[in-house]
C-alpha cells in the first residue's frame, strides 16, 4: 500500500473518531446539565434570561436537533460565549491554549535531551552503577504524582537555592509584549522585548522540568533497550570489526537506528504532556489551558469543560496521527498496514 | 475427577513457590512484593475496622490500631515538624499526619482494585470480541476504543465527574470509563496472538460455543500476559486517582485522602510546613515504586518461562 492510501485511511479514521469524540462530549454535557439554562444563568435565575439562554442553545428542542447545532457550532470553532468570562470562549482558548503548548513544548525539549541521553549512557554503560542509577531515577519519577514532582522542584530550586521562580508567568510587574502567538517568551523575543523574554524564560524553566521528568522515563528506557538490541545486530560487529571509533559506532550507528521507535513515543509522549499539564500548571500558577480547565471545573462553567477537553483531544488525535505518518515516514523499511 | 483437582491445585502451589524462589534472587521485585502486600494487606485491615466502626455506629474502631485519633483538632499541636511522636508531623489542625495517612490507606486500595478489575471486564470483553470475530466487528470495536483513548484520562475522568458528580465511587466510575479502552488493546493483541492455536480449532470441533471458547479457552490464556501489566497499572490508577483528589474531585473532608493531604497542605507550603505537602506525596511514590517493580518483576519471570501455561 502507498504513503498516499495509507494517509487518506489514517484520515477517514480520525474524522472518525473526531466525530464520535464530539458525539462522547455531547452526552456527557447532556448529563451533566439536563437544563443548563438555569446552570447559566447564575445564582438568581430571572426567568427571561433562562428563557433566552434556552433558546440561543437550541435547549427545547429534541436531542438529536441539539446535537446537529452542537456538531456544527464545533465544526464552526464557534462555542458560544461563555457564561462566566462573558467573552467567546474562541477567544478564551485563544489566549490560553498557547500558554500550555509552549510549556509542552518546552517539557518536550527537555525529554528530548535528557531521554536520549540518560537512556545512551544507560546502554553504553549496560548493568554496572551508572545504569543502576539511571534506571532508579527515572522508575521514581515516573512512579511520582506530577505534583509532588513540581513541589519538589520548587522547594529545592526556587526556595531552596532560590534560584528560579517558583509560580507565575513572569514577573507581573512587567508588561507582557503583544499578543502575537500568544507564548509568551516567544512574542517576547519576536518582539526584542528582552527583559521580559528573561523573565518568562527563567518562569518556564521550572514547570517545564516538571512535566519533562515525570515523562522522560519512557524515552529514556526505549532508547536504552532498543541500543542494547541493536548492539547485538550484525552491523554493529560489522562496524567494530572495520575499525571505526567506538563513539562514532554509537553515535552514528546505534543511537540513529534507536531512535526510529522514540520519535514515534515522543508523538505520543506529546499528547499526554497536553493532559499532564493540568496538575502542572495548578501548582506553578502557570495560566494555561489546564489552569483554565480546572478553573472551569470548579465554577462548573461546564461549555468551557467541554470546549477545553474537545481542544486536548484534538491535540490527542493529532498528535497520534503524526506518530502514525512518522513511524511510516522515518523507516521504509516499516510496511504502511 | 478428584485426581485432576489434586494435580492443579498441587501445580499452584508450586509455582507460587517458584515464584517466591525467583524472588529471593532478585531483590528489587522482593522489594515491590513486600510494599505491595503492605498496602493492600494493612488497607484489608483497616477497611475492615471502619467498616465494623460503621456497623456499631462506633467511628473509633476505625482509629483502634492507629497511634492517634486522624480526626481529633488539637490546634497546640498543630505544625509539628516530623519528630518521635509524630513520625509524619502534624497539620494546620494539629491531627497527626501517620494516622491520617494510614486511615486514608483503603480507599486508594479499593479504587485501585475496583477500577483496574471493572477495565479488565469490560476491555478484556470488547478486545476479545474485537479479536476473535474479526472484520467489522473488530473494526467498530477497534474505532469506539480509539475515541476514548484520543481523550487525555485525567481531563475525561474529571469531565465524567463533572456529570455525575464527586465522590470515591463516582471517581472510580470516571476512570474505569478512561481506563477500559487500553484492556481492550491488549485483549484484542492477545486474542489474535491465541485463536490462531491449535487447542481453540479442538474446542470448535468438539462442538464448543463461541462464549464457551471465549471465556473458557481464551480468556485464561490471555490472562497471563496481562497480569504484569494490571499490577504495575494499579499503581497508575493511584496516581490519576491522587490527582483528582488533589484537584478537589474525591471524598470530601474530613476523609483523609492522600491526593487532598497533598492539596491541603499546598496551603502551607513551603512555610510554615513542607511535610504536609510532600509525606502524603512520597507515600504514594512508595506504593506506586513498589507496584511497578513487582509488576516489572512478573514479567521478567513470565518471559522466563516461570508460568508455563
Amino acid at each position: 500500500m502507498g504513503l498516499a492510501s495509507f494517509l487518506i485511511r489514517r484520515g477517514i479514521n480520525m474524522v472518525i473518531t473526531v466525530l464520535g469524540v464530539i458525539f462522547i462530549m455531547f452526552i456527557i454535557t447532556h448529563i451533566i446539565t439536563p437544563n443548563p439554562a438555569v446552570a447559566w444563568a447564575g445564582p438568581h435565575p430571572v426567568p427571561s434570561i433562562v428563557e433566552a439562554i434556552t433558546k440561543e442553545y437550541h435547549l427545547n428542542d429534541p436531542v438529536y436537533v441539539q446535537f446537529y447545532y452542537f456538531l456544527l457550532a464545533v465544526i464552526q470553532g464557534n462555542w458560544g460565549e461563555d457564561p462566566m468570562y462573558h467573552q467567546p470562549i474562541i477567544q478564551l482558548i485563544d489566549t490560553y491554549f498557547p500558554r500550555t503548548l509552549e510549556l509542552t513544548i518546552a517539557a518536550m525539549i527537555v525529554i528530548i535531551i535528557l531521554g536520549i541521553l540518560t537512556g545512551a549512557i544507560a546502554a553504553v554503560h549496560k548493568n554496572t552503577p551508572t545504569d543502576y542509577t539511571i534506571r532508579a531515577f527515572y522508575l521514581v519519577t515516573w512512579s511520582m504524582p506530577p505534583f509532588l514532582v513540581a513541589m519538589l522542584l520548587q522547594l529545592a530550586i526556587a526556595y531552596g537555592l532560590k534560584l528560579l521562580p517558583a509560580t507565575g508567568l513572569a514577573n507581573p510587574l512587567l508588561s507582557p509584549p503583544k499578543l502575537i502567538t500568544g507564548m509568551p517568551t516567544v512574542d517576547a523575543l519576536i518582539e526584542g522585548d528582552w527583559p521580559y523574554f528573561w523573565s518568562s524564560l527563567r518562569h518556564l524553566i521550572l514547570p517545564a522540568t516538571a512535566l519533562a521528568l515525570v515523562a522522560f522515563g519512557i524515552i529514556s528506557r526505549l532508547i536504552r533497550n532498543s541500543m542494547i538490541d541493536i548492539a547485538a545486530k550484525p552491523f554493529i560487529r560489522t562496524a567494530i570489526m572495520k575499525g571505526l571509533r567506538e563513539r562514532d559506532v554509537v553515535f552514528k550507528h546505534m543511537l540513529r537506528n534507536a531512535l526510529i521507535p522514540a520519535i514515534t513515543v515522543l508523538a505520543l509522549t506529546f499528547a499526554s504532556l497536553l493532559a499532564g499539564a493540568v496538575v502542572i500548571e495548578d501548582v506553578f500558577s502557570w495560566t494555561g489551558m489546564g489552569w483554565l480547565l480546572t478553573q472551569a471545573l470548579y465554577q462548573q462553567d461546564y461549555p468551557l469543560v467541554m470546549a477545553g477537553t474537545f481542544i486536548v483531544a484534538i491535540g490527542v488525535v493529532i498528535a497520534n496521527l503524526v506518530a502514525d505518518i512518522l513511524y511510516a515516514v522515518v523507516d521504509p523499511r516499516i510496511k504502511l498496514e | 475427577m478428584a485426581t485432576q483437582t489434586v494435580v492443579i491445585s498441587e501445580r499452584r502451589i508450586s509455582s507460587l513457590r517458584l515464584f517466591m524462589t525467583y524472588m529471593r534472587h532478585n531483590p528489587p521485585t522482593l522489594v515491590g512484593f513486600i510494599i505491595t502486600i503492605a498496602f493492600y494487606g494493612w488497607s484489608i485491615i483497616e477497611g475492615i475496622l471502619q467498616l465494623l466502626g460503621m456497623v456499631f455506629h462506633n467511628p473509633a474502631i476505625g482509629w483502634a490500631l492507629l497511634p492517634y485519633n486522624p480526626f481529633a483538632v488539637n490546634y497546640a499541636a498543630a505544625f509539628q515538624p516530623p519528630s518521635l511522636k509524630h513520625i509524619f508531623g502534624t497539620d494546620n489542625l494539629g491531627r497527626d499526619l501517620f494516622s491520617e495517612i494510614l486511615y486514608g490507606a483503603p480507599t486508594e486500595a479499593l479504587i485501585s482494585i475496583l477500577v483496574v478489575g471493572s477495565a479488565i471486564l469490560i476491555g478484556g470483553l470488547i478486545g476479545m470480541i474485537s479479536g476473535y470475530f474479526g472484520k467489522y466487528v473488530d473494526e467498530t470495536g477497534m474505532r469506539v476504543t480509539d475515541m476514548f483513548l484520543a481523550f487525555p484520562a485525567i481531563i475525561l475522568a474529571l469531565a465524567v465527574e463533572a456529570a455525575i458528580g464527586r465522590g470515591a465511587i463516582n471517581a472510580a466510575i470516571a476512570l474505569v470509563v478512561v481506563w477500559w479502552p487500553t484492556y481492550a488493546r491488549l485483549f484484542r493483541a492477545e486474542t489474535l496472538r491465541i485463536k490462531t492455536q491449535y487447542f481453540v480449532d479442538a474446542a470448535k470441533l468438539s462442538g464448543t460455543g463461541t462464549m464457551g471458547i471465549i471465556f473458557r479457552h481464551i480468556f485464561p490464556n490471555v490472562l497471563t500476559p496481562i497480569i504484569s501489566y494490571a499490577t504495575i497499572d494499579l499503581g497508575n490508577v493511584i496516581l490519576a486517582y491522587s490527582i483528582i483528589s488533589f484537584l478537589g474531585f474525591g471524598v470530601p473532608p474530613p476523609y483523609p485522602e492522600w491526593g487532598r493531604l497533598v492539596s491541603e497542605g499546598f496551603q502551607y507550603f513551603p512555610a510554615p510546613a513542607w511535610w504536609y505537602a510532600i509525606i502524603p506525596g512520597v507515600v504514594i511514590t512508595i506504593v506506586v515504586i513498589g507496584l511497578a517493580l513487582l509488576g516489572d518483576g512478573i514479567s521478567e519471570y513470565i518471559t522466563s518461562g516461570g508460568i508455563t501455561t
